[in-house]
């Protein structure tokens, strides 16, 4: 039962953090079917501004809010000057244009930052560990659920009980008719990549912290984890994007539980192939409906 | 009366000659840049051979992904992943059979007394390349738009940890080395030329056609008798042959590489290469490919601070990536169909005896050079 309850906590924490990640991304492609390449730049650019501020002694919680507002503000500029003109592209255009992003805002990094390895230092209280009946509850674990459960059920009230979040759900959901009614799409883009950065800003602190070591380079690994969530679960489509967040958090954790030890180093395949395979079973996702919040 | 012989088309003359004079294009193309490459060898007296090569490998390589995408509509990212299949294919078949002890001592029997030569490697490459395209394709091209690229994307990623875990055939994350340095310039663009006109024949083929009218709209193509999924996989295997070439002979030229060698950073030179030259034709793949190594090469003087005439300028390394990255977007912001968009060079010879004989032609023929505002075939 212990071991069961374990796993469940690993699902959640490995999950719930895909889940931001995917929300981030998918909250953009809902109102500009950009899938954003240069999505995990942003994570490490948040990780950077920490790493900075840390070792120049701010206290946690002000690292934590410039974060998110460097964050946020990045992911507004980006929007403005590089997407922004592509409003009306096809997708794929979209898509090859954030890969050119990611190849500047890496470029930037690597010549202030350099190729090494840089350790962003994390609060010692966040390698506790609880023990509660035999189940081993780690503090970074537990901080990265209730995050996680804070921005989830913030987004979801700003989306659903606030007449800004009705006008971001009906640009995302018919832009035409959208910008008929007097919702502008320009403060509605800025709108999405100020939320969508500073979600980055938020998982970016979240993922550096257990990975350890930050480089220009390591924001593929996120960026791949984000793009398998939000199509997992249905692009643009923030339901979508937790649930398929937490399918891939349950699909890796099962994986690395069940698997024999030979076969734990081809569990990347393993979890990319059942992915590709869902997909066949389900084209459009796990939620299924696509571009709707 | 002039009658241009050499024009740029968005399509062919009907009819079998017309698939010739289709293919002439191309090929013209990949002779010229093949005359350009010899050279600039003769004239630098193969002092940057290694960089000539690879820019013919690059080449080889931007056929092959355009040849897929071009066709489809669908922007892969796992071509890397057929290079890197071709390439560590290409690498155990070439691998001395004594060094094999050695090199790869887990190596199942058959293949460790397996020598072949430089053809053999290319073709058993491409194939193995091709093989793996139809096992995958099977499954990643029956999705579409984003979810396909995104595919394309897992496609790579598990090309890559397999690789990096079969230690027995790959020597795993460690560098795979001992293969004899092979590939020289009469194979690469050998290769390029063969290349271009398989792929402007599978262009103005069937094949190509069906997977266009799939590209362009697919319930109206299925309901004229056209399946998506065999539509999609005969140019994804295609491309991949090439690119699995291509990878064998990046493999021969290299001699050492690891998985590292295969990842999303090879992508980016293809991706900008192809999108530059225009993604609709084999004649831009070319030309993009050529201007993208051009511009590269001269970075890369900048990068290591070389003066290029009387400029001195030095510049912190990885600026070759971020200005890619720039003419990327500049690129798709202002001509979002690259250079020459589906625009293909033809050359049709009976034009040339019909302007010989000053007789009328028949139909209209477009200019050389189309207006700017024509209509260009998008892509989606």
């Amino acid at each position: 039962m212990t071991i069961v309850i374990q796993r469940l906590l690993d699902v959640l924490s490995v999950g719930s953090t895909y889940a931001l990640l995917a929300l981030g991304l998918t909250l953009v492609y809902s109102v500009m079917n950009l899938i954003n390449f240069a999505y995990g730049m942003m994570l490490v650019w948040s990780a950077f501004v920490a790493m900075v501020l840390v070792n120049a002694g701010v206290p946690t919680p002000l690292v934590l809010v410039t974060c998110v507002v460097f964050s946020a503000l990045l992911s507004v500029a980006v929007g403005r000057v590089a997407f922004r003109p592509f409003l009306t592209a096809p997708p794929v255009t979209l898509l090859i244009t954030s890969f050119g992003v990611e190849l500047v805002l890496q470029y930037v990094a690597l010549v202030i930052f350099g190729e090494n390895p840089r350790i962003l230092k994390v609060p010692t209280y966040l390698s506790q560990v609880y023990h509660v009946g035999g189940v081993r509850i780690p503090n970074s674990e537990l901080t990265t659920i209730v995050t996680a459960l804070i921005v989830v059920g913030g987004l979801y009230l700003v989306l659903n009980r606030t007449r800004f979040g009705i006008r971001i759900r009906a640009a995302a959901e018919q832009p035409e008719i959208a910008r008929l009614m007097g919702i502008s799409p320009g403060l509605i883009l800025i709108a999405v990549f100020a939320i969508s950065g500073a979600i980055a800003g938020v998982v970016g602190l979240l993922w550096f912290a257990q990975v350890g070591a930050i480089t220009p380079r390591s924001d593929l690994d996120p960026t791949f984890k984000a793009f398998v969530a939000i199509v997992l679960g249905g692009l643009g489509n923030a339901r979508g994007a937790v649930v398929g967040g937490l399918a891939l958090g349950a699909i890796e954790v099962l994986l690395s539980a069940v698997l024999p030890d030979a076969a734990l180093g081809y569990s990347d395949a393993i979890v990319f192939g059942s992915v590709i395979a869902i997909l066949l079973w389900r084209p459009t996702g796990l939620v299924g409906v696509s571009t709707s919040l | 009366m002039t009658v241009p012989v050499i024009a740029l088309r968005r399509d062919r003359p009907s009819g079998p000659a017309g698939i010739l004079v289709g293919l002439a294009g191309p090929v013209l193309v990949a002779l010229l840049v093949t005359a350009l490459a010899a050279m600039v060898q003769a004239v630098t007296q193969g002092s940057i051979s290694d960089i000539v090569l690879l820019f013919g490998i690059n080449a080889i390589m931007v056929v092959g992904f355009q040849s897929f995408v071009g066709n489809t509509g669908i922007v892969s990212f796992g071509h890397v992943a057929f290079m890197a299949v071709g390439a560590y294919t290409a690498g155990i078949l070439a691998v001395p059979v004594g060094l094999k002890a050695v090199v790869l001592p887990q190596l199942p029997g058959f293949l460790s007394h397996i020598e072949l030569p430089i053809l053999g490697t290319l073709i058993w490459g491409g194939a193995v390349a091709a093989a793996a395209a139809l096992l995958t394709g099977v499954a990643i091209m029956r999705l579409s738009g984003a979810a396909a690229s995104i595919a394309t994307l897992g496609l790579l990623v598990i090309v890559n940890n397999i690789l990096d875990h079969a230690h027995a055939v790959t020597r795993g994350p460690q560098s795979f080395y001992g293969v004899p340095q092979s590939t020289t310039f009469g194979w690469v663009f050998g290769s390029l030329i063969v290349v271009a006109a398989l792929s402007a024949l599978l262009k103005w083929s069937r094949a190509g056609l069906r997977a266009r009218s799939v590209r362009d709209d697919a319930v109206a193509a299925e309901a004229a008798g056209v399946r998506r999924l065999p539509a999609r996989l005969g140019p994804f295997m295609f491309s991949a042959f090439v690119t699995g070439v291509g990878g064998a002979l990046y493999a021969q030229d290299l001699t050492a590489f690891s998985p590292g060698s295969f990842f999303v950073a090879q992508i980016t030179g293809v991706l900008v290469m192809a999108i530059i030259g225009g993604l609709g034709s084999i004649s831009g793949a070319l030309v993009g490919a050529t201007l993208i190594s051009v511009l590269a090469e001269l970075l890369r003087h900048v990068e290591s601070g070389t003066p290029i005439g009387p400029v001195q300028v030095q510049a912190p390394l990885g600026i070759s990536q971020a200005v890619l990255g720039v003419v990327l977007i500049v690129m798709l912001r202002w001509r979002p169909d690259g250079i020459l968009g589906a625009l293909e060079l033809e050359i049709d010879p009976r034009r040339w005896r019909r302007a010989e004989g000053c007789e009328p032609a028949d139909t209209p023929v477009p200019a050389a050079a189309p207006p700017e505002d024509m209509p260009t075939e998008r892509t989606p």
